[in-house]
């Protein structure tokens, strides 16, 4: 079966006063696959995903979503068409439950009958229901890292972006998490697009990855040509060398 | 026609002056993104103790800000401690809340102190009329528009030629950064706050000129404040000033050509529509 | 299971009441005075509960109840004055005027990114301009009392003899303010409304068009609030652009907060202690009690927001969701 494009990017520039922060990028990822983003701080990865999501309107360029063109499309409205994300700095609803927030995703394709079984499905997959009343401010790391993939996967998108789930959790946690994910992509079919600096958590689990540097699209790949690209490894000269620690499999 | 010019004279006059009362209103919305429903009773309040102080001792109106000024500073600053630094962890509306609640209170209190009759102070010094082309204009508006406009620039001065004033400026683009710096953001916040809010009391000592208080001007000045904030946008003093000018001038006019009634209702609509149609200010940096 | 028992304590205390409030009338028999200072403090309860809907489920400092009343009182009773025409129909009316002048302002002041700020502001602004517009359009309003036609027991026009039936009709708009409240909470748009209010941009970008919502939510607080306008100028018997008051605008928003932002009955708790014991020092002492009684609001105010930030409704409430941080990170790791 040919693999369908779900979501294209041409041209697609940023700029904040005299900063470009996303320049010029074209992209594109095809269905159910699991695609890459990395970068060092500051390529403007988030700020991709912003424009993706509605959440900025780039000064260049277009975002087409399964056909539609989405680039000023609002928040919400490019939620409904589906396309669901994760923050960095996790946003939790803090004084909702863990249900409760779930919850709110939920509401995006289901209506009262049905909402709540939605939310079990989510609490059961992402193995959330012994916390299912505590409230989300009271969530340790992990935890809360989950609550928020839950919560946007609960909203039924096509596209789910992740953005640095992975940062800060115990190589167990990430196991678990990547696991989740693999299964996430195989038994509903959503496509995922994941930011990260964990390398093993990216080369493990992208088949393809892009790579942004100072808002350029610098390489893109599959996981070993990426980790043996000379300017990618210039580009995060100064932190640790990702050539050594990429384990293929 | 004449009356036009005469008008719009008098409307820029009174432009400056509303133009300093925000720029108050600038600093602490600007730098510390806090909103303080309280800023339009502060100059109230500075009116009624410039009143104080002129018919207790005879200081004449003009002189008044130099016991308003440091004493609102206090003022300010316990606000800022007491108040405002509690909340600003909190939801905003929260913080937004405990403002309104610090208008109904200084509201109530000079309501309750001086009742509802307006006070006014006896002629300063500056009084009269000099006469410039065939248009009258009041040496007292004159002379206060003029100190405002000697303040505004003087402020902006401070803001990005002192060492205070840039720290104040680069706590409000970044108080992350900032407090890496070394800024302690808590104490620029205060300053702030406590310069913010005594700068309304030259605006009252200037006012108390030519005008009298009463307890209804607190939200009056308020609102009016947050208009000029709304049209000029935030990060730009000559906007703010262009702005205080426009409202001046619209306030006049309507006085003039519509009804005196109607003075405020000019600047309320100019509020809505700035709103509706341009939200980030005429002169908005974001 | 506590949060449930919970639950149906507040909402048994919250029947008890209402079913006390049934007998009140027959407790002052015929002292009308009495009457009317408890329908005066339900009519705040009515109002606080409505501006629960905006200003605890919406999370929006809404200021301008006041404007929504008297927009509810005049269109009622102008029609009536001039084409006698039923405030049974007119209040309906009044409600539907107030919605539009509220959607006015809610329409470009709820878009996604616009601060709070500006909201809380304006509608302090359309208070004001409300006063100023009827004081000057001499056709409607002007300086002068409108009075509405006397009759001793009309009910097509909703005038009586008696304060009595005026109380019954607060509270059966009480019963409705709660019942709107409560339906709201635990509907898809209560959701929705409690997740913007935590965070906008995450509600945003799950689904929530957080505009519409607020629209919404402004919607029925705004009609509730016309209607009781309407009934409000039936029981004074007048209209006067002094209805459209900023200070007790702001005052409901008090109750609102010092009760418990979003919780259905916390500000008629607010209200009942506040309004209450402010109306019975009023009856005792007299007329110099309002200036000393905006000070002690405004201080309560700011002690509750600095102190007991969720209201004083949630004394009375279990701390339901449980804490025990350390035992979620032991079974994270296994």
């Amino acid at each position: 079966m040919l693999s369908e494009q779900i979501l294209k990017t041409s041209k697609l520039t940023k700029r904040f006063g005299n900063l470009t922060a996303v320049n010029q990028v074209d992209l594109e990822i095809k269905k159910e696959e699991i695609i890459g983003l990395i970068g060092p701080n500051g390529a403007g990865k988030t700020t991709f995903f912003n424009l993706i999501t509605g959440l900025e309107i780039p000064d260049e360029g277009q975002v087409i979503f399964k056909g539609t063109n989405i680039t000023t499309m609002s928040p919400h409205a490019i939620c409904k068409l589906g396309i669901s994300r994760t923050f960095q700095v996790a946003k939790s609803f803090t004084e909702m439950s863990v249900e409760e927030a779930i919850r709110v995703g939920a509401y995006n394709r289901r209506g009262e009958e049905e909402v709540q079984n939605k939310v079990d499905w989510a609490l059961e997959f992402f193995e959330l229901e012994d916390i299912r009343d505590y409230k989300c401010s009271d969530l340790g790391l992990s935890s809360l890292r989950k609550v928020e993939v839950a919560r946007a996967a609960a909203t039924e998108p096509e596209l789910l972006l992740l953005d640095e789930v992975g940062a800060g959790l115990t190589a167990t946690e990430l196991l678990k998490l990547m696991s989740e994910l693999k299964r996430l992509n195989e038994e509903t079919k959503i496509t995922l697009c994941v930011v990260e600096h964990v390398m093993q958590m990216v080369m493990g689990l992208c088949e393809r990855i892009f790579v942004l540097d100072a808002g350029e699209l610098i390489a893109k790949g599959i996981p070993s040509e990426i980790s043996n690209n000379q300017r990618v490894i210039e580009a995060y000269l100064g932190r640790r060398s990702y050539s050594e620690s990429s384990s293929t499999g | 026609m004449e009356t036009i010019i005469q008008s719009l004279f008098d409307g820029a006059l009174m432009g400056c002056i509303y133009a300093l009362i925000a720029l108050g209103l600038s600093l602490i919305f600007g730098v510390m993104n806090v909103v303080n429903f309280a800023h339009g009773n502060f100059v109230m309040l500075s009116m009624y103790f410039s009143f104080w102080a002129g018919s207790l001792w005879g200081i004449d109106a003009v002189l008044t800000p130099l016991i308003t000024f440091p004493l609102l500073f206090v003022i300010g600053m316990l606000v800022y401690y007491g108040i405002i630094d509690r909340t600003l962890k909190e939801h905003y509306t929260i913080q937004i809340a405990v403002t309104v609640g610090l208008m109904t209170f200084l509201g109530a209190i000079t309501q309750l102190a001086w009742k509802a009759q307006p006070r006014a102070l006896s002629y300063s010094f500056i009084q009269g009329n000099i006469q410039f082309g065939g248009y009258t204009i009041a040496l007292s508006r004159l002379t206060s528009a003029i100190i405002s406009l000697i303040i505004i620039i003087s402020i902006s001065f401070f803001l990005s030629k002192t060492w205070p004033g840039r720290t104040i400026r680069a706590t409000s683009d970044d108080s992350d950064a900032a407090s890496l710096m070394g800024v302690d953001f808590r104490k620029t916040y205060a300053l702030a706050f406590g310069l913010g809010s005594s700068l309304t009391a030259i605006s009252g000592g200037l006012l108390m000129t030519f005008q009298q208080v009463d307890p209804t001007m607190g939200l009056r000045f308020g609102l009016l404040s947050w208009c000029i904030l709304a049209l000029a946008g935030l990060g730009s003093i000559p906007g703010l000033l262009i702005s205080g000018l426009i409202i001046g001038i619209g306030e006049s006019l309507a006085m003039t050509f519509w009804d005196p009634r109607a003075r405020s209702l000019v600047i309320y609509l100019i509020f809505i529509l700035v709103l509706w149609l341009r939200p980030r200010g005429l002169f908005g940096r974001k | 299971m506590n949060r449930k028992k919970n639950h149906n304590l507040e909402n048994l205390l919250l029947l008890f009441f209402l079913v006390i409030a049934l007998f009140v009338p027959l407790i002052f028999g015929s002292n009308q005075y009495n009457i009317l200072l408890v329908t005066t403090v339900l009519i705040y309860g009515v109002m606080a509960t409505s501006w629960n809907i905006i200003g605890g489920l919406a999370g929006q400092l809404d200021l301008a109840s006041f404007a929504y009343l008297g927009l509810g009182a005049f269109t009622s009773s102008t029609l009536f004055i001039r084409f006698n025409f039923t405030p049974w129909i007119g209040m309906i009316l009044g409600g539907l005027v107030a919605v539009a002048f509220a959607l006015l302002i809610g329409f470009p002041l709820f878009r996604f990114r616009i601060r709070e700020v500006w909201y809380a502001l304006t509608t302090c602004a359309l208070v004001e301009i409300l006063k100023v517009v009827f004081n000057m359009w001499e056709e409607v309003g002007g300086p002068v009392e409108r009075f509405l036609p006397y009759f001793s027991g009309s009910l097509y026009h909703m005038r009586f003899g008696s304060y009595v039936p005026y109380y019954y009709l607060i509270l059966g708009m009480l019963v409705i303010a709660l019942l709107v409240n409560s339906r709201i909470a635990r509907s898809k748009l209560g959701f929705y409304l409690k997740a913007l209010g935590e965070d906008e941009t995450a509600a945003e970008v799950l689904g929530v068009n957080t505009r519409a919502c607020k629209l919404r939510a402004l919607v029925y607080y705004a009609f509730l609030i016309g209607v009781t306008g309407a009934i409000y100028a039936n029981i004074y018997g007048y209209v006067h652009p002094s209805f459209f008051n900023g200070q007790e605008s702001i005052k409901i928003a008090i109750l609102g907060i010092v009760g418990g932002r979003g919780i259905t009955y916390g500000p008629l708790l607010a209200a009942l202690l506040l309004v209450g014991t402010q109306e019975f020092l009023r009856a005792s002492l007299g007329g110099e009690v309002s200036g000393l009684y905006l000070v002690i609001y405004s201080v309560i105010l700011i002690l509750v927001v600095l102190f007991k930030p969720s209201g004083i409704a949630t004394f009375f409430q279990y701390r339901n969701k449980k804490p025990a941080k350390q035992e979620v990170k032991k079974k994270s790791v296994v």
